[in-house]
């Protein structure tokens, strides 16, 4: 294989890594929104019981 | 029962898609000009696709939500907005690493590539716009609004920038560039699980949507006490 | 006619305090002259260059004027609530907007009007070659901007920010209309009439015209009221 063949490899290597590095990286914010919002229920419900104990 | 046939079909997409990069890069012979390189395009055409798909179902679901006032269609809206946007960068970016090899460059002001960069700013306007207005059922009003606007510039977008000046090779699909029918089956071939994800990921912003909702009630109710 | 008589009431209107104030027209007529006079740092102004740019140089100063007038087209309504006044009075919503693209049509037409001599003088360029087409899309480009300018206007208007996002949703939108008006204005001011290929350009502004108020018709109420 020669050079240019190479890094025609190299570059169709990269065009799929980027391609699928978009997908992850919303995933990845979608899972820390998933997060986020058990924290906002879980406090929110906490602080439902304390109110109903008082 | 929802979320394990989302994750079905989640799991059903990576393996076709597995599948379809071993056949392309076993089966396919080298593109004569372009060398492997040109394999990219099963992934950057497919995600243009799914990009417009996506945002021709947000106008859908503006239109819905000024017609009906239920915020599902709201949350249908920016799901799919945001998705789009995801697939528009996975295609901009996997066009600008297939432009450095073909063209020597990482960007050229072709037609295709600035009009994609528009409607990218413009969508992204959109969730800009969203961040910015606190009220719900505001929110969902003004974002419909804009998601109408911007699919409607859209087609001026790309008539314009079309007759500004061209050097993208000739559309794929129609006119006058020919594509050989295995590279065609596999173009298609690899569409379906890459919408497949798209479906997915909607679906899962949009129970997210539903749930915040639900916080949002509660800490009103809360604060009612 | 009462529809008709509706919107010169409103255009009136905002003309008359605009006038009066001349908050935002002050503003932005010294912000295209100070744009102007930044682009000749940025090249080299000789007439070539100049045959080559003029067009996307003035459209650019105009677009920029315009996001001021437009920012204040229905942001000067909010104080004392004048905007829910407006609201509930009997004028209809899209005569209500119609009338606001109205005026900010009319001062920015009239800031384009005073720019292009002075950019003539600047850069050296004998802008009234063909003075009917070069009105003709100034008329054209010009409805385009307001018309997109203003419903944005409504729909930022109660945003934090409102000054930014403004331009932020506004500019991408109009690149169409701003590219069709640069492609024609270039060779109008090289004294060149618009034929062949540049009909297309300037069908695409009547398109743009004509969709986009269409839009911003049906839309307003929607956008304004809810």
């Amino acid at each position: 294989m020669n050079d240019a063949a190479a890094r025609n490899f190299e570059y169709l290597a990269y065009g799929l890594i980027t391609a699928w590095l978009v997908l992850v990286v919303y995933v990845l914010t979608l899972v820390s929104r998933e997060g986020r919002i058990r924290r906002q229920m879980e406090s929110l419900q906490r602080m439902l019981e304390d109110k109903e104990k008082h | 029962m929802r979320e394990k046939t989302l994750y079905g079909l989640g799991a059903l997409a990576i393996a076709l898609l597995t599948h379809n990069i071993w056949k392309m890069l076993v089966n396919l012979p080298d593109e004569a000009f372009q060398g492997a390189i040109f394999r990219i395009i099963f992934f950057h055409v497919p995600a243009a696709f799914t990009c417009f798909t996506c945002f021709l179902v947000s106008l859908i679901a503006g239109i819905s939500y000024l017609k009906t006032r239920d915020l599902k269609w709201d949350a249908l809206g920016v799901s799919t907005t945001e998705v789009g946007l995801a697939f528009g960068a996975a295609n901009l970016l996997t066009g600008m690493i297939w432009a450095r090899i073909i063209w020597g460059i990482w960007w050229t002001w072709d037609w295709r590539l600035t009009s994609m960069l528009i409607c990218w700013l413009l969508y992204g306007g959109y969730l800009v716009l969203r961040r910015a207005i606190e009220e719900p059922t505001e929110r969902a009003r003004l974002s419909a609004v804009m998601s109408i606007l911007s699919f409607s510039v859209v087609p001026f977008v790309f008539f314009s920038i079309k007759w500004f000046r061209t050097q993208h090779p000739q559309p794929v699909l129609y006119g006058e560039g020919k594509m050989d029918s295995g590279y065609r089956a596999m173009l298609f071939g690899n569409w379906v699980p890459i919408l497949m994800i798209a479906i997915v990921l909607v679906a899962v912003r949009m129970m997210q949507e539903r749930r915040q909702r639900e916080v949002d009630a509660l800490r009103r109710s809360a604060h009612a006490f | 006619m009462l529809f008709l008589r509706q919107v010169l009431t409103i255009t009136a209107k905002d003309l008359r305090s605009e006038l009066r104030t001349k908050e935002a027209l002050n503003a932005s007529l010294a912000f295209a002259l100070v744009i102007l006079l930044l682009f000749s740092f940025a090249f080299d102004a000789n007439p070539e260059m100049m045959r080559e740019i003029s067009g996307g140089l003035l459209w650019l100063a105009f677009a920029f004027a315009g996001a001021l007038i437009l920012n204040r087209s229905f942001a000067r309504e909010l104080v004392n609530d004048c905007l829910d006044a407006l609201i509930s009075s009997p004028v209809p919503g899209a005569a209500l907007f119609l009338g606001k693209v109205l005026a900010n049509y009319v001062l920015l037409l009239g800031i384009e009007v005073v720019c292009l001599p002075i950019f003539g003088v600047f850069y050296n360029v004998r802008w009234a070659q063909q003075p009917l087409w070069l009105a003709l899309v100034l008329i054209l480009a010009t409805w385009g901007v307001c018309v997109v300018g203003t419903i944005f206007s409504a729909l930022t208007v109660n945003l934090r920010l409102r000054e930014l996002m403004l331009p932020m949703l506004v500019y991408p939108m109009l690149i169409p209309c701003l590219m069709a008006a640069m492609m024609l204005t270039t060779p109008l001011l090289a004294g060149q009439p618009i034929e062949g290929d540049l009909f297309a350009w300037l069908r695409l502004l009547v398109g743009f015209d004509i969709i986009f108020t269409s839009l911003a018709v049906v839309l307003i109420d929607t956008v304004l009221i809810g």
